[in-house]
């Protein structure tokens, strides 16, 4: 995990409230290109908050307050007038559970790339196996593009939302949870998707498993009360982290 | 759940402390069977063979039950592995008392060339390694092995002055050759358990604060000239 690393992104003493709750206190974190970043930590600790200040879906809630920076190419995506549809183009989202569409599996892919303009069929059929392919997904439904998403499994699901927020080649993915309503099984394809597609990609995600976020992150955020206690290398948080109340959380030596 | 492994890994951890203190025991009293030529005392040692080497099974399964049920991490993972490793130590440490006594049983028909003096002098500070690298495991801190590399050179150093003294010995009469290459063995084998404490005692170090030491950092070997 030496290998050269650039930023992609960096969070700079970002404070957020929900009305008068404070609920991220002056957080400083890098997120690196082409690593996957966990951010971990008990429930309400501020950890989906800050994924979704990372492409201002917080933006959407009443009474929520931002202080501070994100920096992403080197300008802060919460200056005025920041074209917030390129951002959320550039960093694109999966939920913990799998959202499609209520429309086939082609239309769920199909869907960004023609509202971004793509209005050629045979340029969107590429674009659709392509991501389908590289979501690992395409073998199990290339027979059935137009049949409802709806109708696939919850782990399928997951990867074809995964899909689709690739069709529209973000440089971040950022996943909630991704694979909290999933079996061991189709987690585990998620868990392999994730290092094939931080080869392209760069990938932050929440996760309340420790053993999945030491399975499949290169670096790890614990998070507690809305602030950063830790940053690391995976290896270092889960072997010997500095910080006691990282060691207690990890060890469920906790509250 | 949570608590309930952390119960079972202070479980653990005394059954490695009891399994210390009966290689340390072995060890010791290997020692004083050969040095007063007591054949009882070597036997009582050899019967502990097999409780020592059923410890060391028992430690290990429990431990691996452990890792399977509960995927422990940060300390609790570095406690499992020092717990892993120490019953390996352990166990030679004790069989190293064994073979100590077998050789009491060999030489017992015969007196001793001289009174064995370095011997059980060495197998005093090597005892007192072991003691304090258990020590710093029970008590999870590392202020007894402090140390612990000047010691090891001092075990050393002790091991090639009797290797020294044996073959003045032999050199003068070859009937002491029988003998005196057991003394030899004998001071291997106290010095292979010097450096099996301090294996222990890295492995303490990194269980308690997460980092790797070397504690018998490579230098110059004592002068074994004649």
């Amino acid at each position: 995990m030496s290998k050269k690393t650039s930023l992609e992104m960096e969070v700079k003493d970002l404070d957020l409230w929900y009305d008068t709750k404070q609920a991220l206190k002056k957080v400083n974190m890098p997120v690196y290109k082409n690593k996957i970043t966990a951010i971990i930590g008990p429930s309400g600790c501020g950890k989906s908050t800050l994924l979704r200040c990372m492409n201002r879906m917080n933006d959407i809630i009443d009474k929520c307050r931002i202080e501070g920076e994100i920096l992403f190419d080197d300008k802060n995506v919460y200056r005025k007038n920041y074209d917030v549809v390129e951002l959320r183009k550039r960093v694109g989202m999966v939920f913990q559970k799998p959202n499609p569409f209520p429309k086939s599996i082609y239309e769920n892919i199909a869907y960004a790339p023609r509202i971004h303009g793509i209005k050629k069929k045979k340029s969107l059929d590429g674009i659709v196996q392509q991501c389908l392919k590289d979501a690992f997904i395409w073998e199990e439904v290339h027979d059935r593009m137009e049949s409802s998403a709806m109708g696939l499994s919850g782990g399928q699901q997951q990867r074809l939302c995964i899909a689709r927020a690739l069709s529209i080649e973000p440089d971040i993915i950022l996943m909630d949870e991704p694979c909290s309503a999933l079996d061991p099984i189709a987690t585990a394809k998620i868990e392999d998707l994730m290092r094939v597609l931080v080869k392209d990609y760069t990938v932050v995600i929440v996760t309340h498993n420790m053993q999945q976020a030491a399975r499949v992150s290169d670096y790890t955020a614990y998070m507690y009360l809305g602030e950063l206690i830790e940053f690391g290398e995976t290896e270092q948080i889960f072997e010997n982290p500095q910080e006691e109340l990282t060691e207690k959380y990890i060890t469920g030596r906790f509250g | 759940m949570v608590e309930e492994f952390h119960n079972e890994l202070e479980k653990l951890k005394k059954q490695v402390v009891r399994m210390g203190n009966l290689a340390q025991d072995m060890l010791k009293k290997s020692v004083k069977a050969l040095k007063e030529k007591d054949t009882d005392l070597a036997k009582e040692i050899l019967n502990c063979k097999n409780e020592i080497a059923n410890m060391d099974e028992k430690i290990e399964q429990d431990a691996l039950k452990l890792l399977t049920l509960f995927q422990p991490m940060a300390k609790d993972m570095r406690e499992m592995a020092t717990v892993l490793k120490m019953i390996t130590y352990l166990a030679r440490i004790g069989r190293y008392g064994k073979d100590i006594a077998n050789i009491t049983l060999e030489l017992a028909h015969k007196p001793h060339v001289k009174e064995l003096v370095s011997i059980p002098y060495m197998a005093k500070e090597v005892d007192s390694m072991i003691n304090d690298a258990l020590t710093a495991f029970e008590n999870e801190d590392v202020e007894s092995i402090d140390g612990f590399t000047a010691r090891e050179k001092n075990v050393d150093e002790l091991r090639y002055s009797i290797f020294r003294e044996c073959l003045t010995y032999m050199m003068e009469d070859s009937k002491t050759i029988k003998r005196c290459a057991r003394y030899i063995m004998v001071a291997r084998y106290l010095e292979r358990c010097g450096d099996h404490a301090v294996k222990m005692a890295e492995k303490v170090f990194y269980m308690v604060t997460g980092d790797h030491i070397d504690l018998d950092p490579p230098g110059p070997t004592p002068d074994c000239e004649l």
